[in-house]
């Protein structure tokens, strides 16, 4: 493999000014799922070393996205730096909160990164006072996607299952689960995630541009509320209590789950081929600029102040995570991770049609839909406004008056986000 | 001459030997808890602070989240803790039977759970309720209805409070059990003579005899409630909607997963010390002695 | 002596059979709960306590998907789970460091709490009573208090990700120190008087006459200090950064807040972390009954 002339120029003029006499090359990385975002580094480690860096080491450590942030958060906190590593995968919603609250922890790599290369919105969540900070990673883009065997059993089509609306959704949810016995979808009581969904694809969000809560009179949440409040009180869903039962459920227990395309490596694991499509999610009709795109989680990697070979960071960032087009490829066949290097977009991986949905071009569709996300400014309070929201939900559940649910949620995030 | 020397000695080796302890506590605790209370009283996001005065304080009140972690906490201590008490009081009594047999196996089995990890117990009671687990076919099998565990507020209660009891129980028991061995069984042996029912005699002389031991526990077991961590971390992450949420939990969510609030975390953790505070002290005023 | 008791007891045995065959059992003066009731209770409270033990071992067996299921009997996933286990953890390297801290942190612990145990009880001094008064309301601050100052006094001192930092806060343990002294109050003081005339130093006194004549409380005390360092979470959890430095209950807990957490290696690592525990109690319950009878009287 010739990955060497792939560099992009950048990467090499900065190498060949600045190769020193090379020290140790390894680099400390934090991340938390080895079948995803820890995989795809570890093939990142490895598409450098064949480009022309045998003795590069990658020392990849695994944690849970929640240790991570707690290890990060105590640590500058305590102002120090000492066990952080050279690389940190932080989610999207996380990264202002970081930014904001540790200025000087992590390094600015406007100059570093060609960040016109690019996804726009990836690249606004990580600038703060018009630095960039980030290598944008993965995208979160959503889908619906559904068991076409099932949807086909109770008398629907895949037309039927595009551009919907979520009444829409819920009548066909219904008449699935009630057709083939099997719940339309899975979902935890105590994580908002899909309401998240909901309310992005509408383009509003938990905050103002001046970063206070826009909850209470704000039209698109309540729309969007107003919605999940129906699904939550049909029949058509089944609980779960945590990640790892959501994820069980995808293998035969539900018809549908609406969520990010990072999903696709657990549906694959399901192995039933042939029986799932995806379809754009379902659209907030109430709202003004209802959409049926949207975004759940996506993350990025960060790079510790505190590393003590930036230059091999950014050589080792630029190299394969900045340009290498068929790094992507590789990432996204083998991991399903939908990167945000605009240029991977082209490459062939995402041409081809998927066997497993039944012949579909996936790849391509979320790319599609990726460009239509509405975009949005997730400020530094996304979890506190999520546990405000979760703390409300049976009672929507249990049929509670909406706009009383809106006025706890927006009084709880103020004192949270106090 | 001799006498005073003998007691500088003393004197000397007495501090000596609680020095160690007491420089370590000074340093790992009273230091600790000082820098707490003063961060207690500052405002602000991360480590960018400013004295605040009473502005946590009024903050708790307004605080819903806050209210319902203190709720919870309340409720776990107010059910679980005497359960768990009458329990372990009555397996001692049951075990402090000589005639028993397989008194050593009952009390080894009991105490068994004593001796696992919070964590480890933690994560087999989650899998034991999980949706489809073990423990909903049991009550399926028997008849009772599906029961959605985890996800519904009061059942994830229920829960967390199996889970303390099973854990716990046991460890109390020991320290009951001990004590039992200590009562002169001749005491028993006046009462039934004098024709004492055997409730009786429990709650007039086997309660009395163990006053202190249970006053101790029972505090034990009220300072451990009141931390509560572990366990709804490991099962319930505080779930579902907060359901289960601890004021420790509160606390560490405060300062490690939300926007760091340092100030007002430790304002938080002072509720506990004053809570713990305020109920040993009624813990003691009810065991006193009335005469 | 010993025919006396055994007399007693058989009169005691005897007892309720010639008196229910006078009455019936339902009399006032009925001295006990039946035995019926007794077992039964018994017997339930100790199936539930183990019940769980069980559960965890024939988890090391099956697949994450069958343990959520609730499915309770053997399968043949152990060796799949052993494999994955090891392959996601450096056991050796986490062994040994639960190992090293939970070891060190109980001699130590054991060391200064009995030390001061010893103290409070032996030395009469004035200030003697107000201090052990303090100590005990220090019992009531909560852990979450110390937390945030803790860390940054570690921080300061470079302590981070290092054994000493958890070691460190645990071993002047309050709630040992009273145990000892509780304890202390059953040594028989002509000991140390005699002690004294055959020229002991006082360190000579704890070392040579108090800690073997007191090992039954020492035995019970290891349990319950090794079972508390060995199981510590929070504080591990804060102060541990790195996977090389990761205790057993970090492992467990990590693996359970996984992406896709897989129960049948959880279980397989539960297993391993109640093992240590559940030995050093065997190996020292007839001690641990002893120990515990001298703390509460």
């Amino acid at each position: 493999m010739t990955t060497v002339f792939r560099r992009s120029l950048f990467a090499s003029t900065a190498v060949g000014l600045l190769a020193g006499p090379a020290l140790a090359q390894e680099l400390t990385v934090w991340a938390w799922d080895p079948n995803f975002n820890g995989a795809a580094m570890e093939a990142a480690a490895a598409a450098y070393q064949e480009a022309g860096h045998p003795d590069f080491v990658l020392d990849y450590q695994e944690f849970a996205r929640e240790e991570i942030e707690q290890k990060l958060q105590t640590q500058l906190a305590a102002g120090t730096m000492d066990g952080l590593p050279d690389i940190v995968l932080i989610e999207d919603y996380s990264a202002q909160k970081f930014l904001l609250s540790f200025p000087g922890a992590f390094q600015p790599l406007t100059d570093v990164i060609d960040y016109s290369g690019f996804a726009d919105y990836k690249v606004a969540l990580a600038t703060v006072d018009g630095e960039t900070y980030s290598m944008p990673f993965d995208s979160g883009v959503t889908g619906l996607f559904y068991r076409s065997d099932l949807i086909e059993q109770a008398g629907f089509t895949a037309e039927d299952m595009q551009d919907l609306t979520w009444d829409r959704f819920i009548e066909i949810g219904e008449a699935v689960t009630e057709a083939t016995g099997t719940p339309m979808i899975s979902l935890d009581i105590d994580d908002p995630g899909l309401f998240v969904v909901m309310l992005q694809s509408t383009g509003s969000w938990f905050f103002n541009e001046d970063g206070s809560l826009n909850i209470e009179g704000n039209e698109d949440f309540r729309a969007a509320l107003a919605d999940y409040q129906q699904i939550l009180q049909s029949d058509m869903w089944k609980p779960v209590n945590s990640w790892a039962e959501y994820q069980a459920s995808l293998a035969g227990d539900v018809a549908s789950t609406v969520t990010g395309v990072w999903i696709t490596g657990t549906i694959k694991a399901a192995e039933m081929p042939g029986q799932w499509a995806v379809a754009p999610i379902p659209r907030v009709e109430e709202a003004a600029n209802g959409t049926n795109y949207s975004n759940l989680g996506g993350s990025s990697w960060y790079v510790l102040n505190s590393s003590d070979d930036k230059e091999l960071v950014y050589d080792f960032l630029n190299t394969v995570w900045g340009s290498d087009v068929d790094f992507y490829q590789d990432i996204l066949v083998g991991q399903g991770a939908v990167g945000s290097l605009l240029a991977a977009r082209e490459g062939d991986a995402y041409q081809t049609s998927d066997d497993y949905f039944g012949g579909q071009p996936v790849w391509q569709d979320f790319s599609s839909w990726l460009g239509q996300v509405p975009a949005v400014d997730y400020g530094i309070f996304t979890y506190e406004v999520r546990s405000a929201i979760a703390s409300n939900l049976p009672a929507l559940a249990d049929g509670g008056d909406l706009d009383e649910a809106i006025g706890n949620i927006a009084a709880e995030a103020a004192v949270l986000t106090q | 001459m001799a006498q005073t020397r003998l007691g500088r000695n003393e004197n000397a080796a007495g501090w000596a030997f609680v020095m160690p302890a007491l420089a370590l506590i000074g340093l790992f605790m009273i230091y600790p808890i000082l820098w707490s209370l003063w961060m207690s009283f500052q405002t602000g996001r991360g480590m960018n602070t400013t004295f605040g005065g009473f502005g946590n304080i009024q903050r708790l009140f307004a605080d819903p989240i806050f209210l319902t972690a203190l709720g919870n906490t309340l409720i776990f201590l107010a059910i679980q803790v005497p359960i768990m008490i009458m329990l372990a009081l009555v397996f001692a009594v049951m075990l402090n039977n000589p005639r028993l047999k397989g008194r050593g196996l009952f009390r080894t089995a009991i105490f068994l759970p004593a001796v696992t990890s919070l964590v480890a117990y933690s994560i087999l009671f989650k899998s034991i309720f999980s949706n489809e687990g073990l423990a909903t076919q049991v009550v399926a099998f028997f008849g009772g209805p599906q029961i959605a565990w985890l996800a519904e507020p009061f059942w994830a209660k229920v829960v967390i409070i199996l889970a303390i009891t099973w854990r716990w129980t046991g460890y109390n028991m020991i320290f009951y059990l001990a004590a039992l061995q200590n009562i002169d069984r001749s005491i028993y042996e006046a009462a039934r003579i004098d024709g004492v029912p055997a409730r009786a005699q429990f709650f007039r002389i086997t309660i009395p005899m163990l006053k202190p031991v249970i006053l101790f526990t029972t505090i034990i077991s009220t300072i451990g409630t009141l931390q509560l961590f572990d366990e709804v971390q490991n099962i319930t992450q505080g779930g579902p909607s907060n359901a289960t949420l601890t004021l420790s939990q509160y606390i560490y969510n405060l300062t490690f997963r939300f926007m760091p609030s340092f100030g007002y975390a430790a304002t938080v953790s002072y509720v506990i010390v004053v809570l713990v505070a305020v109920l040993s002290t009624v813990q003691f005023w009810v065991a006193r002695d009335r005469r | 002596m010993t025919d006396v008791a055994a007399t007693e007891i058989d009169r005691e045995a005897a007892r309720p059979t010639s008196r229910a065959a006078v009455r019936p059992p339902r009399g006032p003066d009925r001295d006990r709960i039946g035995p019926v009731v007794t077992y039964v209770v018994l017997s339930l409270a100790a199936f539930l306590s183990v019940f769980p033990f069980f559960w965890m071992v024939v988890g090391t067996t099956n697949t994450s998907f069958d343990i959520v299921r609730g499915k309770s009997w053997f399968g043949d996933q152990l060796l799949v789970n052993i494999r994955n286990l090891a392959e996601q953890v450096d056991l050796p390297r986490v062994l040994f460091n639960s190992f090293y801290i939970a070891i060190i942190s109980t001699v130590a612990t054991l060391l200064v709490s009995s030390l001061a145990g010893y103290a409070f009880e032996i030395f009469r001094h004035k200030w003697r009573e107000r201090i052990f008064a303090a100590l005990l309301l220090m019992l009531s601050i909560p852990f979450a208090a110390l937390m945030v100052p803790l860390f940054v006094m570690m921080a300061g001192a470079g302590l981070i990700n290092t054994y000493a930092a958890i070691i460190l806060p645990t071993v002047a343990n309050i709630f040992v120190i009273f145990y000892f002294r509780q304890a202390t109050k059953a040594f028989p003081h002509e000991l140390r008087d005699a002690a004294k005339i055959d020229g002991l130093k006082e360190w000579q006194i704890f070392l040579r006459v108090y800690m073997p004549v007191m090992r039954s409380t020492y035995a019970a005390a290891t349990i319950i200090v090794f079972t508390l360092t060995w199981n510590n979470y929070l504080w591990p959890l804060i102060v541990l950064q790195t996977n090389d430095m990761k205790t057993m209950v970090l492992t467990i807990s990590s693996l359970n807040s996984a992406y896709t957490p897989d129960f049948g290696v959880i279980m397989v690592a539960t297993v391993i972390t109640t093992l240590p525990t559940l030995v050093i109690f065997f190996l020292l319950q007839r001690l641990f009954v002893q120990g515990m009878l001298g703390s509460v009287k």
